[in-house]
């Protein structure tokens, strides 16, 4: 690093995170600090942007909190301006990024967050702003640099180089370009970027410099054009100051589409797909179905067990017959293990009294006003009993977790047999598996990617949740852990979940199906001005109100919205599980269909944290702060 | 200091193992309803009541959680700005009992309270209506952990029956009382009170930051 003792401080900010360093700093990552902007005073006026830790280290604690990292801020220690703090010699544990080096940075976290990237696809650093934002530091760099946002990412700001020739004459002002003829084009592109700024804004300044660049003749605009194209700048520039926030402007998804629910799938239909040997011939139109209706009731105890992964969809009658024997021989065995503990045994083991207990507390207070589960000694609360005991001998690391017994409910209640509803109830767990994480990081991510894709579809609801302390979106806590089980009836509840269970028609749906109903209750939420508790309330009493079938139908135009729309980016392909547009090419993995594995597609949780090869956006690291900072 | 036009707001947060009943008694305090069958608590809920306490009235935002030790994560955020802590057990479970302390401390840990003896913690013993032969916890031991814990108010209760169901919500309020006219005199800036009517004018006030200045 060189030294610095001759420069000029023009920023400086306290409370700064550093998230991410190059291999250098890397001891430094999670330390908070201060950021400066500084200029040499050589004659080469660099200019430059450097963090210093502060001497007191993050807790390490923080990592613990999880999502109650609130006490654990540090107080403010205000740096004066203009003056280093007195270790500012300690030159080595700074971090310094020259201007020129940086090609973008992208801001995350509501302001929260920036990273910058040296073009490279290398992220050269990335911090966390513990108290305040990344407001006044983004319209300083908005100043010192020619930037314009990407159009695919808007929180993605492009710098452009200041040694190529058509950004010397684009920093001219563009009134005083010389164009004589065409300048209408040059107009109309300016126009069009007034109104659409973040569509237009990359594919604008391409377009002039372009421009600029090939046309070195003198030409004249004339008054009237000169006027318009400044006036249209200005503007332009007040649209990128009011961008600033993360929702202000963006660009529209396309027009929502209506999918009409179709009747059920018939017993007709489904032996129709089946050959001789009681094979399914074509799987995916019998899913594709099951998708648009459903599954008809006489006919659900059979497909449910395809659904679930109990039966292979390839297997023949002969082959399932075979299955079903072994299962079961299975299953008794797994249920033997915990049937044969002694009172000793049991006394000596204390995670298994623990378990036990839980389950038949939960046992007892499981769909017991439905006829099925009602009454006193009745036979099928210790059938669910036992299913739930077994289960625990089956995946013992994952043990009971609240919320199983309704998982379980409906299917034992549908299949009315032990072993079946067993195998049946790991499908469904293997499915969502993350929403029983000892840390409940997969409930996390959840709510995580709701949020993403809220945004995404309707960035005005997703700016209210976030201004309201409610960006967390934890109100949709229960509709995820057990896909709405306690907000419908029985029938639409199967109804539901069968249509899931298709992994139609991308992963995650149950994500987009959250979002069409906060879409719905949106005018309710903004219109009286709900807070956290309030819209908490309202959500919870949603329980009984939902229409199912208008849910679905809604979730799956908004799924098309997105999906045809153009500024799509790879965070939302990576939930729902579209092919990402880099991957394809230098991947290579990514090219089969997203439909083409029932096993993995609609396990209910997100595959995007785990593909390594891609860079996600922060928003996602940088979770757990905002939930605290919005929480409560 | 408080006049009587105003409606104090007041956070309570109902602790305890899964199972002692703090739904139950919730709903009975709430609405004079006892479900033996009702569902156990996924997430968060949370319902207002207003008691009435020597002429003034309180608004009571209860907030009841699940208590598995897997969703900690997801209800310790809900601790802060608490006025009130109940603390909840089943006398036929002696473990829910011994939990107490377990529950005090995780209560302490994430709710941001400013002196640890000076927090109005209450301690339930629920479903007293059990017969004597079920019974695991007495009275007696219930007093015993108080004292030694310099809590003074606790109290048996019976959702089912609805004994003292809410009399131990009274008795919670009037300690928080008691406490706050002692902060009172040390620091008459404090004010731990929220206008229910400034509600829609302030988005934080109606999100239960019942302590946040
Ligand atoms: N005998 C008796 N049972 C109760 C009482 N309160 C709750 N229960 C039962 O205890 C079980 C658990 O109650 P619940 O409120 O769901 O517990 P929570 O997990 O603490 O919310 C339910 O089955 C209730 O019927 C009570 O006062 N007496
Ligand atoms: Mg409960």
């Amino acid at each position: 690093m060189e030294d610095c003792e001759d420069c000029e401080e023009i920023f400086s900010q306290d409370g700064v995170l550093l998230k991410q360093a190059p291999a250098t700093h890397i001891t430094f990552v999670n330390t908070i600090g201060t950021l400066y902007i500084s200029e040499s005073l050589n004659s080469n006026k660099k200019r430059f942007i450097e963090w210093k830790p502060n001497d007191i280290t993050v807790d390490s604690d923080i990592q613990d909190q999880e999502w109650a990292v609130v006490n654990t801020i540090q107080k403010r220690t205000r740096t004066l301006s203009g003056n280093y703090p007195p270790d500012y010699q300690n030159r080595i544990k700074c971090i310094k990024l020259n201007f020129e080096d940086i090609k973008s940075f992208r801001i995350a976290n509501k302001s929260r967050q920036i990273s910058f990237y040296d073009g490279k696809a290398d992220c050269l650093c990335i911090f966390g702003f513990q108290h305040g934002s990344s407001d006044v530091l983004l319209s300083i760099l908005k100043r010192m640099l020619r930037v314009s946002v990407s159009k695919r990412d808007k929180h993605l700001y492009i710098v452009y180089d200041a040694n190529f020739p058509e950004f010397q004459q684009l920093d001219r002002s563009f009134a005083e370009l010389n164009i004589q003829h065409d300048s209408r084009t040059l107009w109309s592109v300016f126009k069009n970027l007034k109104d659409h700024p973040y569509e237009t804004t990359f594919e604008a300044f391409s377009k002039v410099t372009d421009y600029v660049y090939r046309s070195p003749e003198q030409r004249d605009l004339d008054d009237v054009d000169r006027e318009n194209l400044n006036r249209s700048i200005s503007e332009y520039e007040n649209t990128t100051t009011h961008s600033q926030g993360d929702y202000e402007v963006v660009a529209k998804v396309p027009e929502r589409k209506d999918f009409p629910r179709l009747r059920p799938l018939s017993l007709e239909q489904w032996k129709g797909h089946m050959n001789s040997e009681g094979k399914i011939e074509d799987v995916e139109s019998v899913r594709n179905l099951i998708f648009r209706g459903g599954v008809t009731p006489c006919l659900r105890s059979e497909v449910w067990k395809f659904l679930l992964d109990y039966y292979p969809w390839s297997s023949t009658e002969l082959e399932r017959q075979k299955l079903l024997a072994s299962k079961s021989d299975e299953y008794y065995n797994m249920k033997l293990q915990w049937k044969r503990m002694t009172k000793t045994q049991e006394d000596n083991f204390t995670d298994y009294r623990e378990r036990k207990s839980l389950i038949e507390k939960d046992v007892n207070r499981t769909d017991r006003t439905l006829d099925f589960y009602a009454g006193d000694n009745n036979a099928n609360l210790q059938t669910l009993n036992d299913i739930l005991m077994t289960y625990i001998m089956y995946n013992f690391d994952l043990g009971y977790v609240q919320g199983m017994s309704d998982l379980l409910s409906p299917i034992l209640m549908l299949l009315e047999s032990e072993v079946d509803s067993f195998w049946c109830f790991v499908g469904f767990m293997n499915k969502v598996i993350r929403n029983f994480d000892i840390d409940q990081a997969g409930m996390k991510d959840q709510l995580s990617n709701l949020h993403t894709l809220l945004a995404f579809v309707n960035p005005q609801l997703a700016n209210y949740l976030d201004t309201h302390d409610s960006g967390n979106m934890f109100f949709c806590f229960r509709w995820l852990l057990v896909w709405f089980k306690r907000e419908l009836s029985l029938e639409d509840v199967m109804r539901f979940w069968e249509v899931l269970w298709t992994g139609y028609p991308c992963e995650n749906f149950h994500l987009l199906v959250c979002v069409a109903i906060l879409e719905t209750e949106k005018p309710n939420i903004i219109q009286n001005n709900y807070g956290f508790t309030e819209i908490l309330k309202h959500v919870n009493d949603l329980n009984g109100k939902l229409d199912m079938a208008v849910m679905l139908n809604k979730a799956e135009g908004i799924f098309y919205q997105i999906k045809e729309s153009d500024h799509l980016t790879d965070n939302i392909r990576l939930i729902l599980g579209l092919p990402l547009l880099q991957s394809q090419t230098s991947y290579g993995s990514h090219e089969q269909s997203p439909f083409e594995d029932s096993a993995e597609l609609s396990n209910g949780t997100q595959p995007c944290c785990s593909v390594d090869n891609v860079r996600i956006s922060p928003d996602e690291v940088a979770y757990e702060r905002s939930i605290n900072s919005s929480f409560l | 200091m408080r006049s009587n036009s105003k409606n104090t707001l007041l956070k309570v947060v109902i602790l305890g193992d899964g199972g002692v009943g703090k739904s139950c008694l919730m709903n009975r305090f709430v609405s004079n309803q006892f479900d033996e069958h009702s569902f156990h608590t996924i997430g968060v809920e949370f319902l207002n009541k207003d008691i009435e306490l020597d002429g003034e009235t309180y608004t009571l935002q209860i907030w009841d959680t699940a208590g598995q030790e897997r969703f900690k994560t997801l209800r310790t955020p809900f601790y802060r700005g608490s006025d009130i802590c109940m603390l909840t057990y089943a006398v036929d479970d002696k473990s829910s009992f011994k939990n107490i302390e377990m529950w005090r401390n995780e209560f302490l840990n994430y709710a941001d309270v400013k002196e640890n003896g000076q927090f109005p913690f209450i301690v339930v013993g629920n479903k007293s209506d059990v017969p004597v032969e079920e019974r695991e916890v007495s009275q007696l031991e219930l007093e015993t952990w108080c004292n030694e814990n310099s809590i003074t108010s606790c109290i048996e209760t019976s959702a089912k029956s609805a004994s003292n169901v809410q009399e131990a919500f009274k008795m919670a309020v009037q300690y928080w009382l008691r406490l706050e006219s002692r902060a009172d005199k040390i620091d008459p800036g404090v004010n731990d009170t929220v206008d229910l009517k400034k509600k829609h004018s302030d988005n934080r006030s109606s999100c239960c930051t019942g302590s946040s200045e």
